[in-house]
Order: structure tokens, then sequence, then C-alpha cells
């Protein structure tokens, strides 16, 4: 039962973030500088049409009552339309993210494997030569920024030795597109996000290991004889890989906003490209759609963390 | 390893430098970055001045020309010294990256001690706040935000200053939370001291360690978000230049291989996150607070 109610308790204070961050996205459309008409209608309107546009936006309503729709249109699932494509940001925002979690996804796996293999090497030997050599790997790898490495990959692997295309999904030259060819193109985008996603996770994982293998159940399981791959595999891993939920459910943000700057690099049309067009054109009902929509996930996202881990270990719940 | 009962080797003089190039892990690390960190600041600092060429001069006669004599580092598509722009873009990117770092600061400072040291009602009101603000990944925000106002020297420094405080003000709130019942806290209360001199002459000083190592890492957080947003073409603005900057204008020009103008700019991102990463790694070591 208590556990029950520390997960209403994370359910109440999900909802209330919901509604500050709605609010929130209220607020600067409304304090944007350069009104939605002016961005329609252009330089040369005439004030008959500006006044009949902002009729028909509901512009002219009163504070509340246009916060009091904001809300309905939410709910509704209207987030309005582009200005620069003339599209639903709705259903703009579910093709780009339907590309953005396919690379994030399959880059997820790759990075959670590795960084699997890495951390536990660098746990096991935390203070000796080979865990020294992981972490400088890691450190390295932390302090290179991902704009720098997909420049490198692009650099190295599509321009000298000409193995990937250096950007986009689609191969222009097909009539119809094969998941072998849009594999191809994942292929660099992945890497970088690989480099960018596995020394925060292993090192987290490592830190895990380390301070599980000091405890006492590890010494008692050692005196009753176990060998040291039966303790690491059926105690230590399992109880080291409970702190990397909590992980994977802080990096959820990155996951939906797909890596804005990787994706930016290679032209890959995902929501982080979309997001990035979308500044540098001053479209704002998509720039607020994408930011909605990103902050709506991350929040049930770490709510489905948080209650995943409460599961895992009940004591999580009571704090 | 040396263990606690043997004394560290000492190198030369008692001096500050000295103790620091005792060679333990932690101290090894610290001055690996401290060294970095330096190099970074002065090439910055009276790079521009030292060197002395024009970073804004076209050579039309020798575009896109590799390392020489005369140009170092080449030239970019328009014939410009790629070195002296290289030297002028860290000078830019310090100048915003510096002074947001000390703005998201003081304001998570604030914020944290307010809400660890307030009633509790506006403890949970401003964790609510920071939890929202907390949803949404800062690169977003930020480039929402590039989007909307114009962007200058001082709208980035605010910018990015008030974009990043909100990790650090959790950190110092518990941090507030883990001290505030302590003795010497209750003792300064008891003899009159206000909330403002408990926050500024003892939690403050406590938090010391703390906030230097994270000072450090803002500092980090800082050049990269500011070479991120110029990559994006939304940070530093033409005709100044900064090392995200330059990377985008080398990636623009990498069809062409000019291998020259993306690998300085992202060798001196990397090396000034190295950097900030290797000193509060090396202070952590030493002082083992966290």
């Amino acid at each position: 039962m208590r556990i029950l109610g520390g997960i209403g308790r994370k359910l109440g204070s999900a909802a209330l973030s919901l509604a500050i961050l709605i609010t929130l996205t209220f607020v600067l459309v409304h304090v944007a500088p350069g009104s939605p008409v002016y961005q329609i209608l252009g330089p040369k309107a005439s004030p008959a049409s500006i006044r009949e546009l902002n009729h028909a936006l509901g512009l002219d309503l009163p504070f509340w009552h246009q916060y009091f729709r904001w809300w309905l249109d939410l709910a509704h699932g209207q987030l309005g339309t582009s200005y620069s494509v003339e599209r639903p940001v709705g259903s703009l925002i579910v093709s780009y993210e339907l590309n953005t979690l396919a690379l994030q996804i399959v880059s997820l796996v790759a990075s959670l494997l590795i960084a699997f293999a890495l951390g536990l090497a660098h746990g096991v030997f935390y203070d000796r030569t080979p865990g020294r050599i992981i972490g400088g790997v890691e450190l390295a790898l932390y302090a290179m920024p991902s704009f720098f490495s997909g420049t490198l990959l692009i650099l190295l692997f599509s321009m000298q030795l000409g193995w990937f295309p250096a950007g986009g999904l689609e191969n222009l030259r097909l009539a119809h597109q094969t998941v072998a060819s849009n594999a191809l193109h994942m292929a660099l985008p992945c890497v970088t996000i690989v480099l960018l996603t596995v020394p925060v996770l292993s090192r987290y994982f490592a830190q895990s290991v380390h301070e599980e293998l000091g405890r006492d159940y590890v010494r008692s399981a050692a005196a009753r004889g176990a060998s040291p791959s039966r303790i690491l595999l059926h105690h230590v891993i399992r109880n080291a890989l409970r702190p990397l939920v909590t992980v994977l459910g802080l990096s959820l943000p990155s996951i939906f906003a797909g890596g804005v700057v990787v994706e930016t690099v290679f032209s890959y049309p995902g929501l982080g490209w979309l997001l990035w067009r979308s500044a540098l054109a001053q479209d704002y009902p998509v720039l607020i759609g994408i930011v909605l929509v990103i902050g709506i996930l991350t929040v049930l996202g770490n709510l489905l963390a948080d209650i995943v881990n409460t599961l895992l270990d009940p004591r999580t719940g009571y704090a | 390893m040396l263990d606690a009962t043997q004394q560290p080797v000492r190198i030369g003089a008692s001096s500050f430098l000295a103790r620091l190039l005792q060679l333990r892990p932690g101290n090894a690390t610290l001055t690996a970055g401290l060294v970095l960190a330096a190099i970074i600041l002065l090439a910055s600092a009276i790079g521009p001045v030292l060197y002395g060429r024009d970073p804004y001069a076209l050579h039309t006669a020798s575009v896109l020309a590799g390392p020489s004599a005369a140009y170092p580092f080449g030239t970019d598509d328009l014939g410009r010294n790629a070195f002296a722009r290289l030297l002028v873009a860290g000078r830019s990117t310090l100048y915003v990256a510096l002074p947001a770092t000390a703005v998201a600061f003081v304001v998570g400072t604030l914020y944290g001690l307010a809400s660890g040291l307030g009633p509790r009602l506006l403890d949970q009101a401003l964790m609510r706040l920071l939890d929202a603000v907390l949803a949404l990944p800062g690169l977003v925000v930020l480039i929402f935000f590039g989007a909307i106002v114009p962007l200058n020297t001082g709208s980035l420094i605010l910018l990015l200053g008030l974009i990043s405080w909100p990790s650090l003000a959790r950190l110092v709130r518990n941090e507030t939370l883990a001290q505030r019942d302590r003795d010497f806290v209750h003792a300064s209360r008891q003899l009159g001291g206000g909330l403002a001199h408990i926050a500024g002459t003892h939690l403050l000083r406590v938090m010391a360690p703390v906030l230097v190592v994270n000072f450090t890492f803002l500092v980090g957080d800082m050049i990269f978000a500011l070479s991120a947003l110029s990559f994006l073409g939304l940070g530093v603005q033409p005709p100044h230049t900064s090392w995200g900057g330059l990377l985008q204008e080398g990636l623009e020009l990498v069809a062409l291989d000019a291998w020259w103008l993306v690998l300085p700019p992202g060798l001196m991102i990397f090396a000034a996150m190295l950097a900030t990463s290797l000193i509060g790694q090396g202070l952590l070591a030493r002082g083992g607070s966290r």
C-alpha cells in the first residue's frame, strides 16, 4: 500500500510539472516579439485584414479566455499550423519524431551494450591500470563535442573513404527507399550518438559496480565459496543495474528531442533538425509544439522510470 | 599508489606550485587541467595581440589554401587567415562563456539557498518550478530563445546564464538542507544571526569546495552550450566568430576536404572541455568532496 502511495505522490508531482510547463509555454507565446498575424500576413497587410485574422485566431479575447482556450486546444491535440510549410504542427511533429525514434532506439541499444561491457570492466578493475585507462578514454570521449566527432566522421568515412553518405535519410537516386539504404544513412549519426552516450552510461555503471563490489554480501558470498563469476553475474550486476534505470529516465529528454546537434550535422530529418529549421525560420507554432511535446514525453518518461525503480526496490518509494 | 602513511614525493621548494606537482593521482589530473586551461586562456587573451594578423582581411589570391609558413592553419573560402580567426574566436567564445557562467552560478546559488533556508511552502514551490524547468533539455530551450531574442554579446550571456542554473540550484538546496541543522548554524541563530548572515558567512563557506568543483564543470558546460549554439548559427553572430561558428564553416566546406578548417576549432573546444573536466576531477580526487 505504501508503494501505491509513493506512486500516487509521483503522479501528482508529474501532473503539476505538466501544468507549469503548459502555462509557461502559453506565457512564452504571448511575450514572444512579433505577432503571429504579422508573420502570416507580412508587412503589407491592411488594418482590416489584421483585425479579421486577430479575431479568427482569437487574439482579441481577454487573457484568461485565451489561456482557457490554450488548454482546450491541447486537450484536443490542436497545436496550430506551421507558418512556413502550412501543415498542422501535430502531424509535422509526428512524422519527424518517428525518424528520431528510429535513430535514437538503435543508438540506445548499441550504447547500452557497449557501455555495459566497458563499465563492467572499468568497475571490476576500478583502481588498477586497466580501469584507469578506461576511465581516461571515458573522460576524453566525454569532452568530445558531438558536432566535432560527427564532422570528423564525415571527413573520414564519407569524404576520404566514401563508405557512408554524409547526410540525409533518403537516397534520392532510388525510386523506392530500401531498409538497407536507410540503414546506411543512419550509420554515421548512430556512431556519433553512441560516442556521446557511452562515456556517461559506462562511467555511471562502473561507479555502481565498484560500490556493490565493496558491500558485505559480496564478502559473505565469497566466504561461502561462490566463484567470482557467479558473484558478479548473480549478485553484483543485478544490483548495479538499478541506478542505470534512473540515468536512462534522466536521458529521456535527449532521446525524444534527438541530438539536435547530431541531426543538424548530418541533416537527418528528425525532431531535432525540425527544431533547428523552425528556429532559423522563426516558426513559433512548430517551436512551441516541439517544446511541449518533448516536455510532456519527458515528464511521463521520468514518471515511468520512478515507477519501475519503486517496483525494483520498494525502499525508494518511501523517500 | 601511495598510501596514507607514506609522505608524498617532494619536488623543488615547498611553494604552491610544488605542492600541485606532487605526483598523486588527483594532483596529476589537476595539474594537467590547469596547464591546459592556462594555454587556452593565454592564447585567447593575448594571442590575437601577439600574432597581430588581421582575422578579417581577405587574401583573394590564396583562397582555401592549406597550412603554410604564411598561413599556419591555412585560409578559408574567403581567403581569411584561419589561425588569426581561431585566436579571435577563442576570445569571443570566452567573452560570452565566462560571464554567463558567473550569472548561472550566482542565480543557482541564490535560488538553492532561498529554497533550502526558506519556509517549507516556498521550498516546495521553488522545487516544483525547478522540476518543470529541468523537464526540458537545456539545448532545446536555448534554441527556442535563440530564435526569439536578438542575438548579441549581452543577450547571449543572459540567455546562457539564465538557462544553465537549475542543476546547481538543486545541488545547493540539498547541500543547504544537509547543513542547516548543524550546531554551528543553530549557534549562529541563537546569537541573533539572520538568514542572510547564516547563508553568506557560514553555509557558503562550508559549501565552498563543492561550489568550486561545480563552477569548474559549469564553465565546461557553458563553453559547450555556446559552441553548439554558434555551430547551429544561433550563437555569436558574424562578422564576429567563435569556435563553434568556425567549425560550422568547416563543415559547410567539408566536401572540399578542407580539414585544416575543421580540426583546429574542434580541438580547441575539445581541449577547453577536457581542461575543465580534468580540473573538476582533480579537485574532487584531491578534496574527496562532492
